[in-house]
This record gives C-alpha cells, sequence and structure tokens, in this order.
C-alpha cells in the first residue's frame, strides 16, 4: 500500500460544505494555492455520492436537530468551521467526529495545518482499524489454536506448552501463521506433513 | 546588520520617489526599531497604526518578528511589504512578499548540488524555523533523488563556538556542505572551516541560499571564496537597471559599500508600493493591492511583479559562487521570472535528480566514495 505523506496535499480532493460567500472565498483561495480539486456541496443536503479526500464543513450552517451529522460521519475526515461555541452545538461537532477544526473567521493561516492534520488523522484511523481487525482475526482463532494443540498433545504425546512449542516452530518452518496452521491441523487430524516450504 | 542595510536602502527608495516627477506625491517615512526584540515588533507597528496612521510598513526581517507583526495588519486591514527571503507556508492578505519563496531560492540550489557536486550533503544551520523547514525541504529532494543528509547539525542562534562541528566536517569529508547558518554563527563557521580545511589540504565545497555581499566581507576575503549562493539578486548582475542602481548606491553610501540582497529588496518593496499608488491613485490598502497585482517593475534584480494569486512576487532565481574581492560571480540564472510556489505544491519530485542523465551523474559520484572491500 503506498501511503501519501499529510503534509503533500495537492491534487487531493476538497469538498466544500459551505453557506458563507467570504468564507467559501477565502478556503477556496487557499485550497486553490494547495493545488486541490474543489467541489461545493449544498449544507442542507445529504453528503453526495462524490468520493472526495477531505470534506470542509461549517458546522453553523447544518442544524443540530438534524440526522445529518451522522451520514456525514462515515465518509472522508473532516474540517470542521466552527462559530458558535456553545455546548449544544459542540455536543453535535463531536457526534460528527472531526479530524480537525478551524475557529471562524477564517483567514488564508489555518487551512494548511487543518488539512495536515485531518489526512494524518484520517491514516491513522485506517492503520488502526486495520490492526484492530487483526487483533480481532487473532482472537477468532484462538478456539481453532486451542483446539490444534489439544490434538498434538493428545497425537504426539506432549505438555501443553511443547505443543503449542511445536506448533509455532512447524509454522514458522512453513512459513505460515500459528492460526492457519492449527486450521490445517483440524482439518487433516494432525500435523500435516508438508515438506515443500512456501517461500 | 540586515536592519541597517534595509533601512539604508527604503531611505534610498523614499529619497528616489520624493525627488522624482514620476510620482504625484511624496513618501513620509516614519522609522521604528524594535532591534531585533522579537515582542517590540507588535507594539512598534501598533503604535505606527494608531498614532502615525499609516497604511503601508515595510520591514521584517525574520519570521519571528513578521509572525507578530502579521495579526494587526490583518486586523486594522494594513499591508506589510515583507523584503526577506523566508520560508514559506504563508499567505496572508495582508503582507506582500517581495523577499523569494522557497522554490526560489532552496530549490535551484539543491538542484544545483545534485546535478553537479553530490547527492550526499552534510547540513548546517542555525537552531530555528529558517533551518528546520530548509533542512526538511533539502532531506525530502535529496533522499527522493536516492541521495543522502550525511548529518543535520545545528548551533543556537549567536553561538560562535564551532570548533567541533569543523572538527567533524574536516573527519567526515563530506562531498558537499549546505549551511543555513545565519550571522555571526556563519562567519565563524566559515572562517574555521576554511582554516581547518586549509590545514588539512582539503577541498569541501559549500552552499548557502542567504550569504551576501557585505557578509563576505565581514567573513574576510579568504574564508569567503567559494560558497555556491542562491540568491534572487547580486551586485553583480548584468544590466542597465543594475549598473545605474549600484552606481546610486556608491554615491549615497560611499565606494566601499556595497549592496546586498535584503537592502535591495527593501528598495524594490518602496518602488513596488509607490508604482501601485501611483497606478490606484489613492494609498487606499484595497486599490493598491488590486494595483500591485500583475504590475510589473524592471527593478535591478530584473522584471518583477506580485502573484495576486498568493501575494509573493515572480523573480528571478539566481546562482553564484563567491569570488576573492568579496563578489559573486554568476554562473545560473532562470530565463524568465518564476511564479512563486509558497506551499512548495508543485515541488515535482520526480523530476529533481532522479532523470536518467542526473541520477548516473549522482551514481557516478557516489562511486568514488565506494571502495571494494574483500
Amino acid at each position: 500500500m503506498t501511503r501519501s505523506s499529510p503534509f503533500s496535499v495537492r491534487g487531493r480532493r476538497a469538498l466544500m460544505v459551505m453557506r458563507d460567500e467570504r468564507e467559501i472565498a477565502i478556503v477556496r483561495r487557499q485550497l486553490n494555492r494547495l493545488g486541490m480539486t474543489i467541489s461545493e456541496h449544498d449544507p442542507s443536503q445529504p453528503p453526495p455520492e462524490e468520493i472526495v479526500d477531505v470534506a470542509v464543513i461549517d458546522a453553523d450552517a447544518i442544524p443540530i436537530k438534524s440526522d445529518l451529522a451522522c451520514a456525514w460521519r462515515s465518509g472522508a475526515p473532516i474540517i470542521a468551521l466552527i462559530g458558535t461555541e456553545t455546548p449544544s452545538r459542540l455536543k453535535w461537532l463531536l457526534d460528527l467526529q472531526p479530524a480537525s477544526f478551524l475557529i471562524k473567521p477564517l483567514r488564508s493561516a489555518g487551512l494548511y495545518t487543518a488539512l495536515v492534520v485531518a489526512f494524518d488523522s484520517a491514516q491513522r484511523r485506517i492503520d488502526e482499524a486495520a490492526y484492530v481487525e487483526r487483533l480481532e482475526d487473532r482472537i477468532r482463532s484462538r478456539r481453532v489454536v486451542f483446539a490444534a494443540v489439544l490434538q498434538i498433545m493428545r497425537g504426539h504425546g506432549l505438555a501443553e506448552a511443547d505443543a503449542f512449542t511445536l506448533i509455532r516452530q512447524t509454522a514458522m518452518r512453513h512459513r505460515t501463521t500459528i492460526e492457519q496452521l492449527s486450521a490445517d491441523i483440524i482439518a487433516v487430524g494432525g500435523m500435516p506433513n508438508r515438506t515443500t516450504r512456501t517461500a | 546588520m540586515m536592519a541597517g542595510e534595509m533601512r539604508k536602502s527604503a531611505l534610498m527608495a523614499v529619497d528616489e520617489i520624493n525627488e522624482s516627477d514620476e510620482f504625484d506625491f511624496v513618501f513620509a517615512p516614519h522609522l521604528r526599531d524594535p532591534g531585533g526584540v522579537v515582542a517590540g515588533y507588535h507594539a512598534a507597528c501598533a503604535d505606527l497604526i494608531r498614532e502615525e496612521q499609516v497604511d503601508h510598513i515595510v520591514g521584517c526581517y525574520t519570521s519571528a518578528s513578521r509572525k507578530q507583526v502579521i495579526p494587526i495588519v490583518e486586523r486594522t486591514d494594513r499591508l506589510l511589504w515583507h523584503p526577506a527571503r523566508y520560508e514559506g507556508f504563508e499567505s496572508s492578505d495582508n503582507v506582500i512578499y517581495v523577499g523569494a519563496a522557497p522554490n526560489q531560492h532552496v530549490v535551484p540550489l539543491v538542484r544545483h548540488m545534485l546535478d553537479h557536486i553530490s547527492g550526499d550533503v552534510f547540513c548546517i544551520g542555525s537552531n530555528y524555523i529558517w533551518t528546520w523547514e530548509m533542512n526538511r525541504v533539502i532531506r525530502e529532494i535529496v533522499t527522493s533523488a536516492g541521495g543522502r543528509i550525511l548529518a543535520e547539525r545545528l548551533l543556537e542562534l549567536g553561538e560562535t563556538a564551532v570548533d567541533h562541528i569543523v572538527k567533524e566536517v574536516i573527519d567526515r569529508r563530506p562531498p558537499a556542505v549546505l549551511n543555513t547558518l545565519v550571522g555571526e554563527s556563519s562567519y565563524a563557521f566559515m572562517r574555521a572551516l576554511h582554516a581547518a580545511a586549509m590545514r588539512a589540504g582539503l577541498s569541501i565545497p559549500m552552499l548557502s541560499c542567504s550569504l551576501c555581499e557585505p557578509e563576505l566581507k565581514l567573513i574576510g576575503s579568504a574564508a569567503s571564496v567559494g560558497c555556491v549562493t542562491s540568491s534572487a539578486y547580486f551586485e553583480s548582475i548584468e544590466g542597465a537597471e543594475n549598473s545605474a542602481f549600484v552606481a546610486r548606491w556608491k554615491a549615497r553610501h560611499g565606494g566601499d559599500s556595497d549592496p546586498c540582497v535584503d537592502g535591495l529588496s527593501t528598495y524594490v518593496c518602496v518602488m513596488l508600493l509607490a508604482r501601485a499608488i501611483r497606478r490606484a491613485g489613492s494609498a487606499e490598502v484595497g486599490a493598491v493591492r488590486r494595483a500591485a497585482a500583475n504590475h510589473r517593475y524592471d527593478s535591478p534584480q530584473g522584471p518583477i511583479w506580485v502573484d495576486p494569486d498568493n501575494n509573493h512576487c515572480f523573480l528571478t532565481p539566481r546562482l553564484a559562487r563567491s569570488v576573492p574581492g568579496c563578489r559573486f560571480k554568476i554562473f545560473w540564472e532562470a530565463d524568465a521570472p518564476e511564479r512563486p510556489d509558497p506551499y512548495l505544491s508543485n515541488l515535482d519530485l520526480t523530476a529533481i535528480g532522479t532523470g536518467a542523465q542526473k541520477s548516473n551523474d549522482v551514481m557516478t559520484k557516489r562511486l568514488n566514495h565506494l571502495r571494494v572491500v574483500k
């Protein structure tokens, strides 16, 4: 997987979900300077189908009592533009899970930082989700590993620790995971007779 | 030293404008000198704006001082005309950036190094934002071209105890040293390295993107020779505009005095401002900003104009080598004024140092440093 640096923003796609013309002009100008491509979207409408790399959303332009906040959450990282700092608005903002934010009134300074933080945190979220998925896979296969250890203990007359060591070493020799080898052990009813090593 | 050069240059431009028939107004300069004390810049500008009713401010050398001034010029909608080259990543609507942006100073320097000197480099600089960001850019370009950063050494601002770094350079004999030290630290380092290299019989190429003519004199005629320097202005630029400027400079400040890039850039700030006011028919900030946009001025450093996309200037990058007599000999300049790219968003790393021809150059030189060990 190629990972793009959060600092390189040229060519990335930004969606502006904003209402105020002056603020739109400031953000558009700065995004142009950074070489990003820009599209606009009406804040009163549900999120578009279009795939973008970041969404700049004027938090004040979306009613708090609407279902739209959670609809935005699953897409691209969000930079929230914040004018109102009341707890009711901030609670809504937390539900939106913005990757970064800017306080209004906007100026040219700050947007690049918000973009870099947003891209970085989006990448971290992807990495963390992948890590969690790997851990969950391992938890799911624990039952299989345990069953394989029992099989080897019985078949080879080994203690639990020795049976596990044998499985681990065999997995290393076969260049496979403990979980995969365990599944094979259960499938064939004992240590599979693999002589060829897969590189 | 730099503040004095910049003030002299600004006042020279003011006098020329006030004496010229081409302008139907005169400038009344108000001078403030915070003396490099960062906290003083905000107060000085607040005073200029509130007490003197000033619309346009020319100045600030360091980024730290500019960052102090930006909030107040933005809040009161004034214009800061900023003469110094800087590290980029800024585009205030209330600043006209007349000094070089990073694509106009450090990028051509590193490109030259990769193509003609070495892919590997030893970096030494002052411990502040200029060096930090320069080193980041240098590392990105050099490593993407297959070169290596051999070391990154930092000295505190003003530090002149340089012997440990000079010793390391002499011991390691890097194929190139990139110097982003400023002021006395740089002068001390160049003198000490020159002396040590002479003793060791070594010649180690040095590169800089801030060295200027008055500094060559401060360093000394022998130690200042041979530094490859990137700048938008050298006193030795050929052409009628610059010859006339240098003559006026020497007539005003003495035959021994030499203009430098930051002084010239301050002069250009005042000239760009005067031309924009003349074109706008008013000194009002919005009108002046619009009038300055794309309005070409044939300055001593060549044609220059403000890019309204980011308020930085189109200007011509140049590379020169410092030669005996405390002068620079220019050996390369861009074919035309280069568009400013303060966020380096158009920096194409694949086009630098990695083309077949170029990378062969780097790799051929790399081979000279390799030994076959059996």
